[in-house]
């Protein structure tokens, strides 16, 4: 079945002051996963 | 002194163009060969599609920057490669027509030490049947000036729709084996908050139409990611968000055939099947130039060259879905025939795609090809350049700087509507593109803390944080080497 988004779940979304604090999460969170390094697989596999 | 020519300034062309410029001293050539006048940031076409942005703000013209910054430019579009050069030049080189209104039509043979094929893709809309942006209600995103003509088309509608009339708005994958389903997915959402900033939306039934398997696939095969205290699968996401919106889908659709307000499409159980719209964007699908190649006795080697795309360091033997490996991605980018070629970005040919194959009871293929976004265009262009770097001061090649997307992020900051204080973005990181199911077994392919979700007003703003950062990094106005790919 379809999960459905809350009353409580779209205020969290929507609300400025949370989602500010929010914005500063994501920032860095994707700043490590982006800037967090890549390389090669084929030398990890040996 | 080393000549570095790189055909394309898109993403990945401008990215590795930019970097060898600042790490290369003046005494080395870089070359930037490119058919388009303006740089533009893609990402942001949906938002100029709905009319939230000119497409003046996300392009500027690429003559003046590199003239300051001292990388030649010409405005022209390659049409065959000499990787050996021919009977009369023994240096290697591409043969370019020039598309400048003075030089329209002029040819050069521009000779290279090194050759980044930056090209992209080629967007194939005759490979659909009357998909043609702008013709029989349907449109694209995929450059500005599509982007411009949507949003003609749907504000046209959207005046009908105040005085009354109901609409069906359709919007997703062109094609049977069509990719970039993100930027659909944006679009479709944008266009639906619009609908309701108009007060129209009422008025309107909108429908995604995609050949992924399932929805949140985005020719990735679908991933497992946290959201909140919950993890879930992108497709529950997906599905909860199009719930929230209202928003119908058909799934496993490959669109053959545009007629004016009418889509058709063959579907996976072999069903051909029509669904009326009065306002459609197909993302079409992608495919090579067709560029051909030739040998110093003028001999067609296109085959050492190109699959479609570029053939590069990847494993292109043939293998059924469950032996695919991270392995078969490509590290390096290079060229096995000619190591002095390179192709990052969409140029290089992908070894198979991500997404599981599937063909409908008719024998058509209906799967998403392989995503290749800005990001990792962008990483792969600067390892590419670095590379070449290292290789002119260490005379001597190095193949040091590798990337396969079996071990690189992506992050996709997905509009979900436009607006300081009602805009909404879906957040979704993804570790690796490339699934590893060795390495990651229990969780789809993927590491599960580095692949997550979020929807909330703060995904806009990065959004066009993003935008204007990479605008500024494009600009290489000071400092912009330190903005992360």
């Amino acid at each position: 079945m379809t999960r459905r988004i809350s009353k409580y779940k779209r205020f969290v979304m929507m609300n400025p002051i949370i989602q500010f604090f929010k914005f500063i999460y994501l920032s860095i969170k994707v700043l490590i996963v982006v800037a967090g390094g890549h390389g090669g697989t084929r030398q990890l596999e040996k | 002194m080393s000549k570095i020519v790189i055909l394309g300034a898109g993403i990945s062309g401008h990215v590795a163009a930019s970097h060898l410029r600042r790490k290369l001293d003046k005494s080395h050539e870089v070359v930037v060969v490119s058919p388009n006048s303006n740089y533009q940031w893609i990402p942001s076409n949906i938002w100029v599609g709905i009319g939230r942005m000119k497409s003046k703000e996300i392009l500027f013209p690429l003559a003046p920057l590199y003239k300051k910054k001292g990388i030649g430019f010409k405005q022209a579009k390659v049409t065959s490669f000499y990787p050996e050069g021919d009977s009369e030049i023994d240096k290697p080189f591409v043969m370019v027509e020039y598309v400048s209104e003075t030089m329209r039509g002029e040819t050069e043979k521009i000779t290279y030490d090194y050759l980044i094929n930056a090209t992209g893709p080629k967007l194939n809309f005759e490979a659909t049947e009357g998909l043609n942006p702008g013709t029989n209600k349907a449109y694209s995103v995929c450059t500005y000036t599509h982007a411009d003509h949507a949003w003609q088309g749907l504000s046209a509608l959207i005046e009908e729709m105040k005085q009354g009339k109901e609409a069906r708005i359709v919007i997703g994958t062109g094609h049977a084996k069509a990719t970039c389903q993100g930027a659909a997915f944006e679009y479709i959402l944008n266009v639906e908050q619009e609908l309701r900033r108009q007060k129209v939306r009422d008025k309107a039934k909108i429908t995604w139409i995609s050949n992924e398997y399932q929805l949140g696939d985005f020719g990735m095969d679908g991933m497992l990611l946290s959201y909140g205290s919950n993890i879930m699968k992108s497709h529950e996401m997906v599905e909860m968000v199009f719930e929230d919106r209202g928003i119908d889908w058909i799934l496993g659709a490959g669109v053959n055939k545009v007629e004016d307000g009418l889509t058709h499409y063959e579907t996976l159980n072999g069903e051909q099947n029509t669904i009326a719209h009065d306002f459609a964007m197909l993302i079409p699908s992608f495919s090579g130039h067709g560029f051909k190649a030739f040998d110093k006795n003028n001999q067609d080697i296109t085959e050492k060259l190109f699959k479609g795309f570029m053939i590069v360091d990847a494993d292109y033997t043939p293998r059924p879905y469950e032996e695919w490996t991270v392995q078969d991605w490509p590290e390096t980018y290079q060229n096995p025939s000619y190591k002095n070629i390179f192709a990052p970005g969409i140029a290089f040919a992908p070894p198979h795609s991500i997404s599981k194959p599937r063909k409908s009871s008719k024998g058509t293929e209906i799967f998403p090809a392989p995503p290749r976004t800005g990001m990792p265009s962008g990483i792969t262009a600067k390892l590419v350049a670095d590379n070449i770097i290292d290789s002119i001061k260490q005379q001597k090649e190095s193949l040091h700087h590798k990337g396969s997307m079996g071990n690189m992020g992506a992050a996709c900051i997905a509009s979900a509507g436009f607006g300081m204080t009602k805009g909404s973005g879906i957040s979704i990181t993804t570790y690796p593109i490339v699934p590893d199911y060795k390495k990651y077994p229990d969780t789809m392919g993927r590491k599960l803390g580095k692949t997550f979700g979020e929807i909330g007003l703060a995904g806009h703003w990065l959004k066009l944080a993003l935008h204007y950062a990479f605008i500024y990094k494009a600009k290489m106005k000071p400092f912009w080497y330190l903005i992360p790919e």
